[in-house]
This record gives structure tokens, sequence and C-alpha cells, in this order.
């Protein structure tokens, strides 16, 4: 699977509830390898994707939250599952 | 003491440079057409040129990015190729209108036949710009352009209306045709801040090696070298009030621009008005060319640079004789470089919102410019010019087709 | 002992330079391949540059690789050296097949004096 596939996939919770958009992938990186960590996910807006997290001009907005890989269920190029406890911490 | 002379060499070189065709048709037509009124709109261009190229230089030498990679990176493949292809179609249009500016000063100069002079005109370009160190190249072309301050002896010689000279520099509506103020005013912006010149700017600040360090200089240069030719842009407005506007005449041909110096100046007067144009021309012509070149070579992740040499950065340079080669093409059809030159700046103020929104975004991001990021002054001026690059980028065309170039 | 470094893909690597262990530019990261996602071990794999990779990235990404001629490279993150504002590769672009490009161009432009 590529990274522009999995970019804009669906994420919602096992339960059905949807928490937004893949806006992008947290990853550790050591010696050889780059291992993805988290889940960036956010809404769908135009603002949220042009990385637009926190305008200058306006109240911070939260519209990026990390969740961590260790919360997804399944993933695939459409739609990536987490588990239901992870929309608790948003 | 060789600091200072090295400041005033780099201030003079962009006095000379500022002014290029846009600025010598939009600020000649708008004096004859609407006087004095239009002042304010070249000082407000003036200081929206700083704003932008100030940004673009911080971004580059903190991050070491120049303008098309921070777009590709922050808008990503799709935009960041809309921006390109935009970008590229201005830049040609752009450049075409300055080699057909180059050809006519030197038809004017010589007496030759234009079409010739065009391939002539392009030719020395190619070689100079082959040939002849970075450095060399601003000083020449940036010197040679120092000649059109003649414009400025001749517009106080023409003894224009002082008074109504300060009440044009203070921003006010009109009695006269609101629509074709309104379509000078966004010709008049889209001459000042024109996009090549920040990419160039932005791509020589990474080529130098510019880093947080110069960022002062950086600013002062821009700061002063801008102001003094934006007093460049306000005489020819002047002038070309003063000497066309009571005759009703609309200075259709860039020799007219030349004969506003010729009238009280004499002969010497017209020469150096010539001369001047040639070369503030010609270098916005190399300017403009390579920024072509640049934009692709960013976007692609080609190598670029001077310093790289032909054979270290191919396509780069394929880029940039590719890029002349097509300009010739354009005004080897005969189409007038004033009309070209017309849809170049009004193309380029719509498509001015493409380039400047990612570098005001990547200038507040913290990730790449650390303690450098936009403060608050920064961010004022910003986003002022934002609402107002984004009012002209829509008004532009409709105002064009509306107004029929101004023509009313 | 090296840090550990953290990183958003997206916003990080993609899209960003790429530089050979000599400084020449070779390419942009255009995409980067992931596995692992089956065994709970997700990581990138490799990087990959190319016009046929821009067809992932959207319709004038499509567009841009109908008319650009070019293959796809692919570079195993292994290679990867440094990341700072650019992507540092261990080796040369020859090596890794990189700025292939601009290779092909050269003899158009070697030929002229001075160059």
């Amino acid at each position: 699977m590529r990274f522009s596939d999995i970019l804009g996939a669906d994420v919602a919770t096992e339960s059905g509830h949807t928490l937004g958009r893949v806006h992008d992938l947290r990853a550790d990186r050591t010696a050889r390898t780059l291992k993805i960590t988290g889940l960036v996910v956010g809404t769908a807006g135009l603002f949220e994707r042009l990385g637009i997290g926190a305008p200058v001009w306006g109240p911070r907005i939260r519209t990026r939250d990390v969740v961590p890989w260790s919360a997804v269920v399944r993933a695939d190029s459409r739609r990536i599952v987490v588990r239901d406890d992870a929309a608790e911490r948003r | 003491m060789r600091k200072v002379f090295q400041i005033a060499l780099g201030i003079l070189a962009a006095i000379g440079g500022f002014v290029d065709i846009g600025d010598l048709v939009f600020n000649v037509e708008a004096g004859a057409t609407l006087g004095y009124q239009l002042l304010w709109v070249i000082v407000v261009g003036v200081v929206g040129i700083i704003v932008y190229s100030e940004m673009c230089g911080r971004v580059a030498a903190v991050s070491n990015r120049p303008v098309f990679d921070a777009i590709r990176e922050r808008l990503g493949f799709g935009v960041g190729f809309g921006a390109l292809v935009a970008s590229q179609i201005v830049n040609l249009m752009t450049l075409a209108a300055e080699v057909g500016g180059v050809a006519l000063a030197l038809e004017l100069l010589s007496g030759l036949p234009y079409r010739v002079l065009i391939a002539l005109g392009v030719a020395a370009l190619a070689v100079v710009i082959w040939v002849a160190p970075f450095e060399w190249i601003e000083r020449i072309f940036g010197y040679g352009g120092l000649a059109l301050l003649v414009f400025a002896v001749a517009a106080i010689k023409l003894h224009p209306d002082w008074g109504a000279v300060a009440t044009g520099l203070v921003p006010h509506g009109t009695s006269s045709d609101k629509l074709v103020y309104a379509y000078f005013t966004v010709g008049l912006l889209g001459a000042a801040m024109t996009p090549y010149e920040v990419y160039f700017y932005s791509s020589g600040v990474v080529e130098e090696g510019w880093t947080p360090k110069d960022l002062g200089l950086n600013r002062a240069n821009a700061i002063i070298g801008y102001s003094l030719g934006g007093t460049l842009s306000l005489a020819l407005m002047i002038g070309a009030a003063a000497l066309y506007q009571p005759l009703g005449v609309e200075p259709a041909f860039i020799g007219t621009v030349a004969l506003g110096a010729q009238v009280p100046l004499g002969t010497i007067g017209l020469l150096l008005t010539l001369v001047g144009i040639l070369f503030a021309v010609g270098g916005a012509a190399i300017d403009t060319c390579f920024s072509g070149a640049y934009n692709m070579a960013q976007f692609f992740g080609w190598e670029w640079g001077k310093q790289r040499r032909p054979a270290g950065a191919p396509r780069f340079t394929l880029a940039w004789i590719v890029l002349l080669a097509l300009a010739l093409l354009v005004i080897m059809t005969g189409v007038d470089p004033v009309l070209v030159t017309e849809y170049a700046v009004i193309f380029s103020v719509v498509a001015l919102p493409l380039t400047y929104i990612p570098i005001l975004l990547v200038a507040n991001d913290r990730a790449y410019m650390g303690r450098y990021v936009n403060g608050r002054a920064a961010n004022a001026f910003g986003l002022l010019y934002l609402v107002v690059i984004l009012l002209v980028s829509i008004t532009a065309i409709p105002l064009m087709i509306v107004t029929h170039q101004g023509q009313g | 002992m090296s840090a550990r470094e953290t990183l958003d893909l997206g916003l990080g690597l993609l899209d960003h330079q790429l530089v050979d262990c000599e400084g020449r530019r070779c390419g942009n990261v255009d995409d980067l391949e992931l596995e692992g996602f089956q065994d709970g071990e997700p990581r990138v794999a490799a990087i990959l540059v190319g016009p046929p990779v821009w067809r992932g990235r959207g319709r004038l990404g499509r567009l841009a690789a109908l008319i650009t001629p070019g293959g796809t490279v692919r570079v195993p993150w292994a290679e990867v050296e440094k990341i700072d504002g650019a992507v540092h590769l261990r080796k040369t672009a020859r090596e890794l097949r990189l700025g292939r490009g601009d290779d092909r161009a050269r003899k158009w432009v070697e030929w002229i004096p001075g160059s």
C-alpha cells in the first residue's frame, strides 16, 4: 500500500462512529527503519488539509489528533477502524 | 566601509532593476488616463512587494527552501502542479512582453528592423546568461536601468501640478469612470507585485547560501531598494500625467514613453530613457527566464542554479533556453508587446494567490521557520496583503473585459 | 547511539527534496511504499520517485504522469542517511538510479562551449 493511498481514508471506531479522515501518519525513526506509530486524524475541511491547525488569527482550534497505532483494529486504503476507546481521548 | 559600499551597490542594482515592462506600460497609461490620481496605488504596491519578498527571502534563508519547494511541500503535488502551470504561462507571457520591449528599444536606438532585433536581442540575452556570472548580470542590468532616473528629472522639469501629486499620494475615490479607475488600480498592483521577481529572489537566496544571519541585510536591501525603485514608478506616472493627460494622448507605443523625457530634456533625455528601458527590461527578461527554470526544477526536484554550471544542471539549463525560445516565437508573430504586457500583468495578478498563500503558510510554520516565524507585524501586513491580493485577483479579468483594458 | 526521531510522513517526508551523498539534488519524494499492516508492524519500506508515481497524487497528478516520460525508481528506506529539510541518501544518485533525467539531458547541453 502506498502512503498516497491511505491519505484521506475514512477513520471510524469499531462501533461505527466517524472520527474523520487520515491527514498524516506519525512515525518513529530508528537505525534502519521508519515505524509508523500514530494516525493523524482530522476533519475533511480545506484549511485542515492545508495544515492550518492553529490559525494565528483565531482561537487555537484542535483540528488534528494523533491516535496511537496500537488502537488500530484494521487498516486498508479506504477505511481505518480504531478501537472505541481511542475516540474517548478526543 | 566596504560593507556599506556593498550594500549601496546592491541597492543601486535593485533600483535599476525594479522597473520592468509592466511598470512602464501601466504607470504611463495610468498617468495619461487618470493623471495623478493613482500615485497612492504605487505606494501600496511597493509595500506589497516588500512584504512578499521579505517573507520569501526569510523562508528561503531559514528553511533553505525557495518558493516552489515550499509550495509543493505545503500544498501537495496536485495544487503545486496547478500553481506551476499557471506561473509558467504567466512567465512566458511576461518574458515575451519583455523580449518585445527590448526589441522595440533597440529599434528606436538603432533603426534596424524590429524582427531582426527580436532575434538579436534574444541571442544577446542568451549569451549574457550563459557567459556572465550572476552578480555581473545583476550589476550590469541594474546600473543600466538607473538611466531611467532621467525620467524623474524630466518629470520635475515638466512642472507637474505638485498639489495634485500630493493629493494623488493619498488613497481616495474618483469622480471619473470608477471602473477604469479600478482596472488601473488592479493593473498597477500587478505590475508592482511581480511574482517572477520573488521566485528569482528566493532562489538567489538559497543559491548564495544565505542564513538567518543575513536576514537583517535582506530586509534592509529589500525595503530601501524597492522603495527607491518605487520612486521611479512614481516618476513615470507623474511624467505621463504632466505630459500626456492634458493632451488626451494614450501612449500606445514604447517610443511614446521615451518622448516623455525628450520633451523637456531633448535628445539626451530620449537616449538615456531608451538605454534605461533597454537595460531595465532586458534585466527583467533574464530574471523572468530564470524564474521559469527555477520553478520547474524546484517543483520536480531537478538540480538547479547558475552555480552548478550548465552541464551540472542540464534540465534546468534546457528549461530557460526553451522558455526564451518560446518567448521569441510568441513575439515573432508580430503581436503587439504592449498588448502582451497588459495581458501578462492581469494574468499574473489572477495567479498571485496561488503562490502567495503557501508562502504565508510556510512563514507561519514553526517546523520550517523555528523562531524566525512571522511575528505580529509580519502577519498583520501579510494578512492585509492577502486580502488585497484576493480582491485584486478576483476582479482583474472582469475589469479588464468591462473596461476594454482601460479604454473605458 | 542514535536519537529517536519522530516525524510526520506527509509534512516531513512527502514531496521533500532528495539529495545524494555528494550533495546532488536527485528528485523529490513522490510517494512512500508502506508495508507491515498485516503483521501489525507498519513501516515505510521505500521511497518512490518518478512520473508514474504521480498517478496516485490526485487528478492533476494523473495528468502530469500522462505527459511526462520516465520510470519509477524505488529507493529502499535503508538508503536514507539523514532527514532535515531534505532527505539525504547514503549513496550517489547514479548508484540509486536517480537523477537519470539530468543524465539524459546532459548530452544536449555539454557540447556548447562554456558548459
